[in-house]
């Protein structure tokens, strides 16, 4: 069963996740060494080692060598095992760092994943908890993962202290089915979770009010929800944040979030997120752009069809994702302009041909 | 139709067929004269120290709120301007 997978070698600490991911699902072995080889502190940091461990918990028989300087990792990636598997993440960075590269591989699972994730729920670098529950897993539902794809906070943590807590329930699945999503719909509805722990209450209320006074001009469809935790369940740090969504009529999902800052009013901060939403919904396209990567891994991975998509203009981590993808799966996707006729219109046409990935990790049980 | 084909990058020949840093890919001006071929084999040894450089770059999702993009949306007008974009807003009628 055990094959040599041919080697992919990259330079650098950019772009540490998807190359993970990459090897992982492609059963490529993955090269990368000058990790911050220049810098004062060479090598890998806490939360990247951290990441090393919990695949490594997610997976079984993979190898990963650390070079002694820390500034070099070759991976030898073992199946996806799943499982009830929990997680201390380090507090440098929050739980979705480590659980956006767990949603792009706990689907090829051997079990269901059942995954416990303890540390930071909501900060100004990464996805929040709430973000990823409400926008991120329903993205994956278009290809067939959905059932029993689930995202529980059970404790919120807000940095520096953290003491949050969330369980990541994730269904396996055979095969991914094809995307044709190029209708990117009107929005019909804005949905929001404002959250404010070991401050006062009333922090949630005065953040969802300055957003409404903005985005009641749209739309009657409205829902910011204050979502209460008390004592133990609100972590060991005080903090707020608004995470907002929007949602389109062929279910496009656009979202933003801002986060607490010290000196700023919860009323600039309910701002903050509502522009920053408004400005996503401005670019438009059926994908959010924090989201483009991970739609295109699913892309690749569907059946022997051509998957299209259309999205605005690709990150520079998608640009590389893109790249990257061509080095672990040779697929290359066609990106053009969606609307050839129309010069203001900045949305691309993503398309490309699905490898026709098979869960086979499933069969072996 | 000339003028028109400036003005569009050819984002697959872009991505695929020439070694620009995605942020060089991303700049407004596409440099057509760095498209060519001969340009890749010059710019290699460049572009290659800069990917593999030690600048601290953070590996997330989420970027960074752009004040100046919010600042643009705190002007009236500006939020009318993408009425459009809701199903309540004009032309949108046909959406549901």
């Amino acid at each position: 069963m055990v094959h040599v997978g041919s080697l992919v070698q990259f330079s650098g600490h950019q772009h540490l996740r998807q190359r993970l991911v990459l090897s992982i699902l492609s059963g490529k072995h993955v090269r990368i060494d000058k990790i911050r080889s220049e810098d004062k502190n060479p090598g890998l940091r806490d939360f990247e080692i951290s990441l090393l461990r919990l695949l490594e918990k997610v997976t079984n028989g993979t190898i990963i060598e650390i070079s002694v300087t820390g500034t070099a990792i070759l991976l030898k990636p073992g199946i996806i095992s799943g499982g009830t598997v929990t997680h201390e993440c380090p507090l440098s960075r929050a739980i979705g760092y480590y659980l956006e590269p767990i949603i792009m591989l706990a689907p090829f699972s051997k079990r269901p994943l059942q995954l416990t994730l303890k540390g930071i729920t909501t900060d100004e670098n990464d996805l929040s908890v709430d973000l990823l529950r409400t926008v991120t897993l329903p993205y994956l539902q278009p290809f067939g993962i959905s059932d029993g794809l689930e995202l529980r906070i059970k404790k919120r943590g807000a940095p520096p202290a953290g003491g949050g807590e969330v369980q990541f329930l994730c269904p396996i699945i055979k095969q991914v089915k094809t995307l044709n999503f190029v209708e990117p719909g009107k929005i019909k509805r804005i949905r929001g979770i404002a959250h404010a722990v070991r401050v006062n209450p009333q922090f949630s209320n005065r953040m969802i009010e300055a957003s409404r006074s903005v985005l009641n001009r749209y739309i009657p469809d409205i829902y910011l929800y204050s979502d209460v935790y008390k004592g133990d369940e609100s972590g060991k740090s005080p903090g707020y944040a608004l995470s907002l969504l929007a949602e389109s009529s062929t279910a496009a999902i656009h979202c933003a979030e801002a986060v607490s800052k010290a000196g700023v009013a919860p009323e600039d901060i309910g701002l903050e997120a509502t522009r920053a939403l408004i400005a996503e919904v401005n670019k438009g396209g059926c994908v959010d752009r924090k989201h483009q990567i991970l739609v295109l891994l699913m892309m690749v991975l569907g059946s022997e069809d051509v998957g299209r998509c259309r999205m605005g203009e690709p990150t520079p981590r998608t640009i590389q994702f893109l790249r990257d993808v061509k080095n672990f799966f040779g697929t290359s996707f066609k990106v053009v302009a969606a609307d050839p006729s129309d010069l203001e219109c900045s949305h691309l046409l993503y398309s490309c041909y699905g490898t026709g990935y098979v869960n086979a990790n499933r069969t072996l049980a | 139709s000339s003028s028109r084909k400036l003005r569009r990058k050819d984002w697959t020949k872009l991505i695929y067929s020439t070694s620009l840093s995605p942020e060089e890919i991303l700049r407004d001006k596409p440099r057509e004269e760095s498209l060519g071929d001969e340009m890749d084999e010059d710019d290699f040894f460049q572009i290659k120290k800069g990917e593999a450089g030690d600048e601290e770059i953070l590996d997330s999702s989420k970027d960074p709120l752009d004040a100046e993009e919010l600042k643009r949306w705190e002007d009236e007008d500006m939020l009318e301007s993408i009425r459009h974009l809701f199903i309540t807003g004009e032309a949108g009628a046909e959406a549901e």
